[in-house]
Protein backbone atom coordinates (compact mmCIF):
# COMPACT_ATOMS: atom_id res chain seq x y z
CA UNK A 1 0.00 0.00 0.00
CA UNK A 2 1.52 3.19 -0.80
CA UNK A 3 1.46 6.61 0.79
CA UNK A 4 -1.77 7.93 -1.85
CA UNK A 5 -3.53 4.33 -0.76
CA UNK A 6 -3.00 4.83 3.04
CA UNK A 7 -4.19 8.64 2.82
CA UNK A 8 -7.55 7.68 1.22
CA UNK A 9 -8.13 4.66 3.22
CA UNK A 10 -7.41 7.09 6.47
CA UNK A 11 -9.41 9.53 5.14
CA UNK A 12 -12.18 7.60 4.12
CA UNK A 13 -12.40 6.03 7.62
CA UNK A 14 -12.25 8.91 9.53
CA UNK A 15 -14.94 10.43 7.40
CA UNK A 16 -17.37 7.05 7.34
CA UNK A 17 -16.50 6.85 11.23
CA UNK A 18 -17.94 10.25 12.01
CA UNK A 19 -21.24 9.79 10.38
CA UNK A 20 -21.69 5.90 12.36
CA UNK A 21 -21.18 7.68 15.63
CA UNK A 22 -23.35 10.73 15.37
CA UNK A 23 -26.49 8.04 14.56
CA UNK A 24 -24.54 5.32 16.91
CA UNK A 25 -24.40 8.05 20.14
CA UNK A 26 -28.12 8.23 19.42
CA UNK A 27 -28.98 4.77 19.64
CA UNK A 28 -26.87 4.30 22.89
CA UNK A 29 -27.97 7.50 24.74
CA UNK A 30 -32.15 5.88 23.89
CA UNK A 31 -30.32 2.65 25.06
CA UNK A 32 -28.54 4.02 28.09
CA UNK A 33 -31.82 5.95 29.20
CA UNK A 34 -35.04 3.36 28.30
CA UNK A 35 -33.03 -0.10 28.06
CA UNK A 36 -34.68 -0.31 24.40
CA UNK A 37 -32.68 -1.33 21.13
CA UNK A 38 -34.77 1.20 19.16
CA UNK A 39 -34.25 -1.03 15.73
CA UNK A 40 -36.43 1.53 13.98
CA UNK A 41 -33.26 4.10 14.56
CA UNK A 42 -32.25 3.43 10.98
CA UNK A 43 -35.29 4.64 8.98
CA UNK A 44 -35.15 7.99 11.21
CA UNK A 45 -31.61 7.89 9.73
CA UNK A 46 -32.65 7.31 6.30
CA UNK A 47 -35.84 9.68 6.69
CA UNK A 48 -33.16 12.45 7.52
CA UNK A 49 -31.09 11.80 4.57
CA UNK A 50 -34.24 11.59 1.96
CA UNK A 51 -36.17 14.69 4.03
CA UNK A 52 -31.90 16.88 3.56
CA UNK A 53 -32.17 16.00 -0.04
CA UNK A 54 -35.80 16.84 -0.73
CA UNK A 55 -35.40 19.90 0.84
CA UNK A 56 -31.91 20.89 -0.61
CA UNK A 57 -33.37 20.21 -4.07
CA UNK A 58 -35.95 22.46 -3.72
CA UNK A 59 -34.57 25.44 -2.20
CA UNK A 60 -31.76 25.47 -5.12
CA UNK A 61 -34.31 24.65 -7.60
CA UNK A 62 -36.49 28.00 -6.16
CA UNK A 63 -33.21 29.76 -6.93
CA UNK A 64 -31.79 30.36 -3.77
CA UNK A 65 -27.59 29.79 -2.84
CA UNK A 66 -26.64 26.33 -2.24
CA UNK A 67 -25.53 27.30 1.28
CA UNK A 68 -29.21 26.88 2.23
CA UNK A 69 -28.47 23.31 2.39
CA UNK A 70 -26.67 23.45 6.12
CA UNK A 71 -29.95 25.08 7.42
CA UNK A 72 -32.23 21.83 5.24
CA UNK A 73 -29.88 18.93 7.21
CA UNK A 74 -31.39 20.65 10.79
CA UNK A 75 -34.55 21.10 9.89
CA UNK A 76 -34.47 17.67 8.88
CA UNK A 77 -33.11 16.58 12.14
CA UNK A 78 -35.34 18.49 14.16
CA UNK A 79 -37.95 17.64 12.15
CA UNK A 80 -37.40 13.68 12.62
CA UNK A 81 -36.82 14.09 16.18
CA UNK A 82 -39.86 15.99 16.80
CA UNK A 83 -42.62 15.35 14.62
CA UNK A 84 -41.01 11.44 13.89
CA UNK A 85 -39.76 10.73 17.21
CA UNK A 86 -41.73 12.23 19.99
CA UNK A 87 -45.04 10.55 18.74
CA UNK A 88 -43.28 7.27 18.26
CA UNK A 89 -42.26 7.49 22.12
CA UNK A 90 -45.22 8.76 23.45
CA UNK A 91 -47.81 6.69 21.23
CA UNK A 92 -45.79 3.26 21.08
CA UNK A 93 -42.43 2.74 23.21
CA UNK A 94 -44.44 3.92 26.32
CA UNK A 95 -46.57 0.90 26.15
CA UNK A 96 -43.91 -1.42 26.31
CA UNK A 97 -40.84 -0.10 28.80
CA UNK A 98 -41.99 -2.95 31.36
CA UNK A 99 -42.97 -5.79 28.77
CA UNK A 100 -39.88 -8.20 27.75
CA UNK A 101 -37.23 -7.37 25.82
CA UNK A 102 -38.27 -9.57 22.89
CA UNK A 103 -41.87 -8.19 22.62
CA UNK A 104 -39.95 -4.11 22.67
CA UNK A 105 -37.52 -5.71 19.62
CA UNK A 106 -40.58 -6.74 17.32
CA UNK A 107 -42.25 -3.24 18.04
CA UNK A 108 -39.27 -1.60 17.33
CA UNK A 109 -38.47 -4.12 14.11
CA UNK A 110 -42.16 -3.56 13.27
CA UNK A 111 -41.76 0.65 13.14
CA UNK A 112 -38.80 -0.36 11.18
CA UNK A 113 -40.74 -2.46 8.30
CA UNK A 114 -43.46 0.48 8.38
CA UNK A 115 -41.18 3.49 7.80
CA UNK A 116 -39.05 1.20 5.19
CA UNK A 117 -42.48 1.36 2.87
CA UNK A 118 -42.97 4.80 4.04
CA UNK A 119 -40.26 6.00 2.70
CA UNK A 120 -40.59 3.98 -0.72
CA UNK A 121 -44.00 5.37 -0.98
CA UNK A 122 -42.77 8.61 -0.35
CA UNK A 123 -39.60 8.67 -2.09
CA UNK A 124 -40.28 6.06 -4.35
CA UNK A 125 -37.01 3.57 -5.27
CA UNK A 126 -35.39 5.64 -7.97
CA UNK A 127 -31.78 6.18 -6.00
CA UNK A 128 -31.59 10.04 -5.07
CA UNK A 129 -28.58 12.13 -5.36
CA UNK A 130 -28.12 15.71 -3.94
CA UNK A 131 -24.62 16.67 -3.31
CA UNK A 132 -24.77 20.26 -3.18
CA UNK A 133 -23.42 21.26 -0.14
CA UNK A 134 -20.62 18.99 -1.12
CA UNK A 135 -19.63 21.09 -3.72
CA UNK A 136 -20.14 23.76 -2.24
CA UNK A 137 -17.20 23.34 -0.01
CA UNK A 138 -14.61 22.10 -2.74
CA UNK A 139 -11.83 19.87 -2.14
CA UNK A 140 -8.59 20.09 -0.52
CA UNK A 141 -5.31 18.73 -1.19
CA UNK A 142 -3.15 16.93 1.42
CA UNK A 143 -0.02 15.27 0.11
CA UNK A 144 -0.86 13.91 -3.14
CA UNK A 145 -4.62 13.15 -2.62
CA UNK A 146 -7.80 15.15 -3.28
CA UNK A 147 -10.39 14.57 -0.78
CA UNK A 148 -13.82 16.60 0.17
CA UNK A 149 -13.48 19.72 2.70
CA UNK A 150 -16.91 18.19 3.70
CA UNK A 151 -15.97 14.66 4.42
CA UNK A 152 -12.49 15.11 5.47
CA UNK A 153 -13.22 18.09 7.96
CA UNK A 154 -16.76 18.82 8.56
CA UNK A 155 -17.78 15.40 9.31
CA UNK A 156 -15.42 15.14 11.30
CA UNK A 157 -15.77 18.48 13.08
CA UNK A 158 -19.64 17.99 13.41
CA UNK A 159 -18.55 14.47 15.42
CA UNK A 160 -15.89 15.88 17.96
CA UNK A 161 -18.71 19.19 18.48
CA UNK A 162 -21.49 16.29 19.07
CA UNK A 163 -19.34 14.26 21.37
CA UNK A 164 -18.39 17.40 23.53
CA UNK A 165 -21.78 18.78 23.27
CA UNK A 166 -23.29 16.06 24.94
CA UNK A 167 -20.82 15.40 27.45
CA UNK A 168 -21.36 18.88 28.67
CA UNK A 169 -25.23 18.62 28.03
CA UNK A 170 -25.01 15.41 30.20
CA UNK A 171 -22.60 16.73 32.86
CA UNK A 172 -23.47 20.21 33.25
CA UNK A 173 -27.04 21.17 32.24
CA UNK A 174 -29.93 20.48 34.52
CA UNK A 175 -31.92 18.78 31.86
CA UNK A 176 -28.38 16.57 31.18
CA UNK A 177 -28.23 15.81 34.59
CA UNK A 178 -31.81 14.62 34.97
CA UNK A 179 -31.18 12.38 32.15
CA UNK A 180 -28.04 10.55 33.84
CA UNK A 181 -30.17 10.50 37.15
CA UNK A 182 -32.57 9.25 35.67
CA UNK A 183 -30.44 6.26 33.55
CA UNK A 184 -28.82 5.45 36.70
CA UNK A 185 -31.61 4.70 39.14
CA UNK A 186 -35.68 5.73 37.57
CA UNK A 187 -37.01 5.27 41.03
CA UNK A 188 -34.59 7.40 43.13
CA UNK A 189 -34.74 9.64 40.39
CA UNK A 190 -38.56 10.53 40.80
CA UNK A 191 -38.38 10.31 44.22
CA UNK A 192 -36.58 13.31 44.31
CA UNK A 193 -39.39 14.54 41.84
CA UNK A 194 -37.63 13.86 38.57
CA UNK A 195 -40.87 13.45 35.80
CA UNK A 196 -39.39 10.14 33.99
CA UNK A 197 -42.03 10.26 31.27
CA UNK A 198 -40.54 13.72 30.19
CA UNK A 199 -37.16 12.70 30.46
CA UNK A 200 -37.60 9.46 28.04
CA UNK A 201 -39.67 12.23 25.85
CA UNK A 202 -36.91 14.19 25.34
CA UNK A 203 -33.90 11.69 25.69
CA UNK A 204 -35.98 9.70 22.43
CA UNK A 205 -36.90 13.17 20.78
CA UNK A 206 -32.53 13.69 20.83
CA UNK A 207 -31.48 10.39 19.73
CA UNK A 208 -34.00 10.24 17.25
CA UNK A 209 -32.98 13.60 16.06
CA UNK A 210 -29.15 12.27 16.28
CA UNK A 211 -30.50 10.05 13.69
CA UNK A 212 -31.82 12.11 11.63
CA UNK A 213 -28.70 14.27 11.61
CA UNK A 214 -26.83 11.47 10.60
CA UNK A 215 -28.43 10.94 7.27
CA UNK A 216 -28.51 14.08 6.93
CA UNK A 217 -25.10 14.85 7.38
CA UNK A 218 -24.77 11.64 4.86
CA UNK A 219 -26.85 12.63 1.97
CA UNK A 220 -24.58 14.48 0.19
CA UNK A 221 -22.12 12.24 0.23
CA UNK A 222 -23.99 9.07 -1.26
CA UNK A 223 -27.02 7.73 -3.28
CA UNK A 224 -30.00 7.81 -1.31
CA UNK A 225 -32.01 4.83 -1.81
CA UNK A 226 -34.23 1.49 -0.13
CA UNK A 227 -32.46 -0.05 2.16
CA UNK A 228 -29.73 2.53 4.00
CA UNK A 229 -31.58 2.65 6.56
CA UNK A 230 -30.69 -1.21 7.30
CA UNK A 231 -27.18 -0.86 6.24
CA UNK A 232 -26.76 2.04 8.92
CA UNK A 233 -28.46 0.35 11.86
CA UNK A 234 -26.46 -2.48 11.54
CA UNK A 235 -23.59 -1.09 11.85
CA UNK A 236 -24.13 1.25 14.47
CA UNK A 237 -25.31 -1.31 16.51
CA UNK A 238 -22.43 -3.42 16.09
CA UNK A 239 -20.13 -0.08 16.99
CA UNK A 240 -22.81 -0.07 20.17
CA UNK A 241 -22.08 -3.13 21.12
CA UNK A 242 -18.77 -3.23 20.64
CA UNK A 243 -18.42 0.17 23.11
CA UNK A 244 -20.50 -1.09 25.66
CA UNK A 245 -24.51 -0.14 25.50
CA UNK A 246 -25.08 3.54 26.48
CA UNK A 247 -20.92 4.17 26.72
CA UNK A 248 -20.96 7.82 24.58
CA UNK A 249 -17.10 8.40 24.51
CA UNK A 250 -16.29 4.58 23.74
CA UNK A 251 -19.30 4.68 21.04
CA UNK A 252 -16.86 7.60 19.60
CA UNK A 253 -13.90 5.40 19.61
CA UNK A 254 -15.81 2.05 18.84
CA UNK A 255 -16.84 4.18 15.47
CA UNK A 256 -13.21 5.16 14.82
CA UNK A 257 -12.33 2.02 14.85
CA UNK A 258 -14.87 -0.05 13.11
CA UNK A 259 -14.89 3.05 10.22
CA UNK A 260 -11.21 2.55 9.92
CA UNK A 261 -11.23 -1.11 9.26
CA UNK A 262 -14.06 -0.91 6.94
CA UNK A 263 -11.93 1.47 5.05
CA UNK A 264 -8.67 -0.37 5.19
CA UNK A 265 -10.70 -3.31 3.77
CA UNK A 266 -12.17 -2.02 0.86
CA UNK A 267 -8.24 -1.05 -0.34
CA UNK A 268 -6.72 -4.27 0.94
CA UNK A 269 -9.34 -7.30 0.94
CA UNK A 270 -12.08 -5.49 -0.66
CA UNK A 271 -13.97 -8.85 -0.28
CA UNK A 272 -14.09 -8.84 3.43
CA UNK A 273 -15.11 -4.85 3.81
CA UNK A 274 -18.32 -6.01 4.74
CA UNK A 275 -17.16 -8.46 7.19
CA UNK A 276 -14.74 -6.44 8.89
CA UNK A 277 -16.71 -4.61 11.12
CA UNK A 278 -18.66 -7.34 12.62
CA UNK A 279 -15.12 -9.41 12.80
CA UNK A 280 -14.17 -6.61 15.69
CA UNK A 281 -17.36 -6.70 17.37
CA UNK A 282 -16.79 -10.81 17.36
CA UNK A 283 -13.56 -10.19 18.51
CA UNK A 284 -14.36 -7.69 20.94
CA UNK A 285 -17.15 -9.59 22.70
CA UNK A 286 -15.03 -12.68 22.89
CA UNK A 287 -13.07 -11.09 25.18
CA UNK A 288 -15.09 -8.70 26.66
CA UNK A 289 -18.60 -9.45 26.53
CA UNK A 290 -19.83 -6.34 27.93
CA UNK A 291 -18.17 -4.13 25.34
CA UNK A 292 -14.58 -2.55 25.04
CA UNK A 293 -16.23 0.38 27.90
CA UNK A 294 -19.16 -1.13 29.30
CA UNK A 295 -19.15 -2.71 32.94
CA UNK A 296 -20.85 -5.78 33.39
CA UNK A 297 -23.58 -4.02 35.81
CA UNK A 298 -23.05 -0.19 36.07
CA UNK A 299 -25.19 1.93 33.78
CA UNK A 300 -23.86 4.83 32.65
CA UNK A 301 -24.15 7.58 29.99
CA UNK B 1 -50.76 15.17 58.15
CA UNK B 2 -50.04 11.39 56.75
CA UNK B 3 -52.94 9.51 57.01
CA UNK B 4 -54.14 6.18 55.30
CA UNK B 5 -57.81 4.65 55.08
CA UNK B 6 -58.32 1.55 54.05
CA UNK B 7 -54.95 1.66 52.12
CA UNK B 8 -54.08 -1.97 50.61
CA UNK B 9 -51.33 -2.60 48.36
CA UNK B 10 -50.38 -5.75 46.86
CA UNK B 11 -46.93 -6.67 44.52
CA UNK B 12 -48.31 -9.31 41.85
CA UNK B 13 -50.90 -11.42 43.38
CA UNK B 14 -49.63 -11.04 47.29
CA UNK B 15 -51.04 -9.01 49.15
CA UNK B 16 -48.51 -6.19 50.93
CA UNK B 17 -50.13 -3.99 52.54
CA UNK B 18 -53.94 -4.73 54.09
CA UNK B 19 -56.26 -2.20 55.17
CA UNK B 20 -54.41 0.84 56.64
CA UNK B 21 -56.23 2.81 58.59
CA UNK B 22 -53.90 5.15 60.56
CA UNK B 23 -52.66 8.70 61.06
CA UNK B 24 -49.18 10.32 61.89
CA UNK B 25 -49.59 13.39 63.74
CA UNK B 26 -47.99 16.49 62.16
CA UNK B 27 -44.39 17.21 63.72
CA UNK B 28 -44.28 13.48 64.87
CA UNK B 29 -41.93 11.36 65.22
CA UNK B 30 -42.78 8.27 64.17
CA UNK B 31 -41.28 4.70 64.64
CA UNK B 32 -42.79 1.95 62.44
CA UNK B 33 -41.44 -1.13 63.89
CA UNK B 34 -41.50 -3.98 62.19
CA UNK B 35 -39.71 -7.38 61.43
CA UNK B 36 -37.94 -8.06 57.74
CA UNK B 37 -40.34 -8.73 55.04
CA UNK B 38 -43.56 -7.11 56.94
CA UNK B 39 -44.28 -4.37 54.69
CA UNK B 40 -41.88 -1.38 55.40
CA UNK B 41 -40.46 -0.21 53.16
CA UNK B 42 -43.63 -1.05 50.52
CA UNK B 43 -45.32 1.57 52.82
CA UNK B 44 -42.84 4.41 52.71
CA UNK B 45 -42.77 3.65 48.78
CA UNK B 46 -46.45 3.53 48.42
CA UNK B 47 -46.51 7.26 49.79
CA UNK B 48 -44.23 8.01 47.07
CA UNK B 49 -46.37 6.51 44.72
CA UNK B 50 -44.08 3.18 44.07
CA UNK B 51 -46.56 0.98 44.40
CA UNK B 52 -50.02 0.74 43.48
CA UNK B 53 -52.64 1.40 46.53
CA UNK B 54 -56.21 0.99 46.64
CA UNK B 55 -58.06 2.80 49.05
CA UNK B 56 -56.40 6.57 50.02
CA UNK B 57 -53.47 8.46 51.14
CA UNK B 58 -53.91 11.65 52.33
CA UNK B 59 -50.88 14.07 53.24
CA UNK B 60 -51.45 17.54 54.61
CA UNK B 61 -55.00 17.58 53.62
CA UNK B 62 -54.64 16.07 50.16
CA UNK B 63 -55.49 12.70 48.60
CA UNK B 64 -52.19 12.10 47.40
CA UNK B 65 -53.38 8.13 45.98
CA UNK B 66 -53.84 9.46 42.25
CA UNK B 67 -50.91 11.42 41.97
CA UNK B 68 -47.89 10.52 39.87
CA UNK B 69 -45.02 9.45 42.03
CA UNK B 70 -42.52 12.56 40.77
CA UNK B 71 -44.76 15.56 41.97
CA UNK B 72 -44.84 14.23 45.48
CA UNK B 73 -41.42 15.18 46.44
CA UNK B 74 -42.77 18.80 46.04
CA UNK B 75 -45.32 18.42 48.84
CA UNK B 76 -42.38 18.51 51.14
CA UNK B 77 -41.58 15.14 51.08
CA UNK B 78 -38.76 13.74 51.70
CA UNK B 79 -37.60 9.66 51.33
CA UNK B 80 -34.09 8.11 52.22
CA UNK B 81 -34.65 4.53 50.18
CA UNK B 82 -32.69 2.09 53.27
CA UNK B 83 -29.78 1.28 50.21
CA UNK B 84 -29.02 4.93 49.78
CA UNK B 85 -29.62 4.88 46.00
CA UNK B 86 -26.95 8.03 45.30
CA UNK B 87 -26.48 9.19 41.86
CA UNK B 88 -22.99 7.76 41.23
CA UNK B 89 -22.26 9.88 38.56
CA UNK B 90 -22.40 13.15 40.39
CA UNK B 91 -20.10 14.53 43.32
CA UNK B 92 -22.40 14.36 46.87
CA UNK B 93 -22.80 18.21 46.97
CA UNK B 94 -24.59 17.77 43.28
CA UNK B 95 -26.67 14.68 44.56
CA UNK B 96 -27.89 16.78 47.41
CA UNK B 97 -28.68 19.78 45.32
CA UNK B 98 -30.49 17.97 42.15
CA UNK B 99 -33.80 17.69 44.34
CA UNK B 100 -33.85 21.55 44.69
CA UNK B 101 -33.36 22.00 40.86
CA UNK B 102 -35.81 19.65 39.82
CA UNK B 103 -38.16 21.36 41.67
CA UNK B 104 -36.58 24.47 40.27
CA UNK B 105 -35.89 26.61 44.06
CA UNK B 106 -34.68 29.63 43.17
CA UNK B 107 -31.29 30.56 44.40
CA UNK B 108 -31.91 31.87 47.63
CA UNK B 109 -34.63 29.09 49.11
CA UNK B 110 -31.78 26.64 48.08
CA UNK B 111 -28.83 27.94 49.77
CA UNK B 112 -31.25 28.30 52.79
CA UNK B 113 -31.74 24.46 52.18
CA UNK B 114 -28.40 23.71 51.75
CA UNK B 115 -26.98 25.58 55.09
CA UNK B 116 -30.15 23.31 56.97
CA UNK B 117 -28.36 20.10 55.06
CA UNK B 118 -25.11 21.29 56.18
CA UNK B 119 -26.09 22.37 59.66
CA UNK B 120 -27.77 19.04 60.78
CA UNK B 121 -24.66 17.17 58.72
CA UNK B 122 -21.43 19.15 58.55
CA UNK B 123 -19.39 16.34 57.46
CA UNK B 124 -21.40 16.63 54.01
CA UNK B 125 -19.71 19.80 53.17
CA UNK B 126 -16.06 18.64 53.54
CA UNK B 127 -17.15 15.45 51.43
CA UNK B 128 -19.50 17.83 49.07
CA UNK B 129 -17.04 17.42 45.69
CA UNK B 130 -16.36 13.73 46.09
CA UNK B 131 -17.82 11.40 43.85
CA UNK B 132 -21.13 9.68 45.52
CA UNK B 133 -19.73 6.21 44.16
CA UNK B 134 -16.78 6.66 46.38
CA UNK B 135 -18.20 6.86 49.80
CA UNK B 136 -18.56 4.53 52.23
CA UNK B 137 -22.17 2.87 52.67
CA UNK B 138 -22.20 5.01 56.36
CA UNK B 139 -21.37 8.14 54.68
CA UNK B 140 -23.63 7.16 51.74
CA UNK B 141 -26.68 7.27 54.54
CA UNK B 142 -26.18 10.68 55.32
CA UNK B 143 -25.68 12.11 51.80
CA UNK B 144 -28.98 9.88 51.26
CA UNK B 145 -30.50 11.77 54.46
CA UNK B 146 -28.88 15.15 53.34
CA UNK B 147 -30.68 14.45 49.73
CA UNK B 148 -33.76 13.94 51.11
CA UNK B 149 -34.14 17.09 53.51
CA UNK B 150 -33.86 19.17 50.30
CA UNK B 151 -37.64 18.76 49.48
CA UNK B 152 -38.63 17.06 52.85
CA UNK B 153 -39.49 20.24 55.10
CA UNK B 154 -43.26 18.78 56.16
CA UNK B 155 -42.23 15.05 55.82
CA UNK B 156 -39.03 12.93 55.93
CA UNK B 157 -39.27 9.44 55.52
CA UNK B 158 -35.93 7.20 56.39
CA UNK B 159 -36.08 3.30 55.91
CA UNK B 160 -33.71 1.66 58.04
CA UNK B 161 -31.40 4.62 58.36
CA UNK B 162 -29.27 2.34 60.95
CA UNK B 163 -29.45 -0.65 58.87
CA UNK B 164 -25.82 -1.46 57.85
CA UNK B 165 -24.36 1.40 60.16
CA UNK B 166 -21.20 0.69 62.24
CA UNK B 167 -21.56 1.65 66.02
CA UNK B 168 -19.56 5.16 65.12
CA UNK B 169 -21.85 5.82 62.51
CA UNK B 170 -25.08 4.89 63.86
CA UNK B 171 -24.30 7.35 66.77
CA UNK B 172 -23.53 10.24 64.42
CA UNK B 173 -26.66 9.69 62.51
CA UNK B 174 -28.82 9.01 65.63
CA UNK B 175 -27.27 12.65 67.03
CA UNK B 176 -27.91 14.30 63.83
CA UNK B 177 -31.40 13.08 63.69
CA UNK B 178 -32.01 14.36 67.54
CA UNK B 179 -30.76 18.05 65.71
CA UNK B 180 -33.22 18.37 63.45
CA UNK B 181 -35.59 17.52 66.00
CA UNK B 182 -34.26 20.25 68.08
CA UNK B 183 -33.98 22.62 65.09
CA UNK B 184 -36.67 21.98 62.53
CA UNK B 185 -40.30 21.18 65.02
CA UNK B 186 -42.62 21.34 61.90
CA UNK B 187 -41.06 17.67 60.15
CA UNK B 188 -42.53 15.24 60.34
CA UNK B 189 -40.39 11.95 60.63
CA UNK B 190 -40.76 8.81 59.82
CA UNK B 191 -38.24 6.02 60.60
CA UNK B 192 -38.59 2.20 59.73
CA UNK B 193 -36.46 0.75 61.75
CA UNK B 194 -36.33 -3.70 62.78
CA UNK B 195 -34.54 -3.14 65.91
CA UNK B 196 -36.38 -0.71 68.19
CA UNK B 197 -33.97 -0.16 70.70
CA UNK B 198 -32.42 1.62 68.57
CA UNK B 199 -35.30 4.96 68.67
CA UNK B 200 -36.12 4.22 72.41
CA UNK B 201 -36.11 7.53 73.99
CA UNK B 202 -36.51 9.44 70.53
CA UNK B 203 -40.06 8.19 68.75
CA UNK B 204 -43.02 10.12 70.28
CA UNK B 205 -45.64 7.74 68.95
CA UNK B 206 -44.71 4.08 67.87
CA UNK B 207 -46.55 2.04 64.97
CA UNK B 208 -46.24 -1.77 64.68
CA UNK B 209 -46.44 -3.27 61.23
CA UNK B 210 -46.99 -7.20 61.04
CA UNK B 211 -47.78 -9.42 57.84
CA UNK B 212 -48.92 -5.43 56.15
CA UNK B 213 -51.42 -4.54 59.04
CA UNK B 214 -50.56 -1.77 61.37
CA UNK B 215 -51.35 -1.11 64.67
CA UNK B 216 -50.25 1.09 67.37
CA UNK B 217 -47.48 -0.10 69.84
CA UNK B 218 -45.15 1.54 72.03
CA UNK B 219 -41.20 0.51 71.92
CA UNK B 220 -40.98 -1.29 75.06
CA UNK B 221 -43.99 -3.65 74.21
CA UNK B 222 -42.33 -4.56 71.27
CA UNK B 223 -39.21 -5.11 73.45
CA UNK B 224 -40.85 -7.74 75.50
CA UNK B 225 -42.42 -9.73 72.62
CA UNK B 226 -38.63 -9.89 71.18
Amino acid sequence: MNLTLFLLALFDGIAYAALVFIVAVGLTLIFGVMRILNVAHGSLYAMGAYLTASLTTFIVAAGLPPIFAFPCMLVSAVLIGAVIGGPLEWLLLRRIYHKPEVLQLLVTFAIFMILEDVQRLVWGTQPIFQSAALQLLGNVRVFSVNYTVYQLILLPMVAVALLLGLRFFLRRTVAGKLIVATTEDREAAQAIGIDADKVFLLTFIVGAGLAGLGGALASPTTSILPGIGADMIVLSFAVVATAGLGQIEGAALTALLIGLGRSFAVYVWPETQVLVPYLIMVAVLLVRPEGLFGSPAARKI
Amino acid sequence: MLSFHTANASIGNIPILRDLDFTIPASGTVALIGRNGAGKTTLLRSVMGFTNVSGEIRFDGQDITGMTPASRPALGIGYAPEDRRLFSAFSVEENILLPAQVARLDAATTQTRLDRVYHILPELREMGGRPAGHVSGGQGKMVALGRALMLGTKLLMLDEPFQGLAPALAKRYADALRDLRDTDRNVTLVITESNPALLRGFASQTFVIERGAVTEGSLDEKKEQA
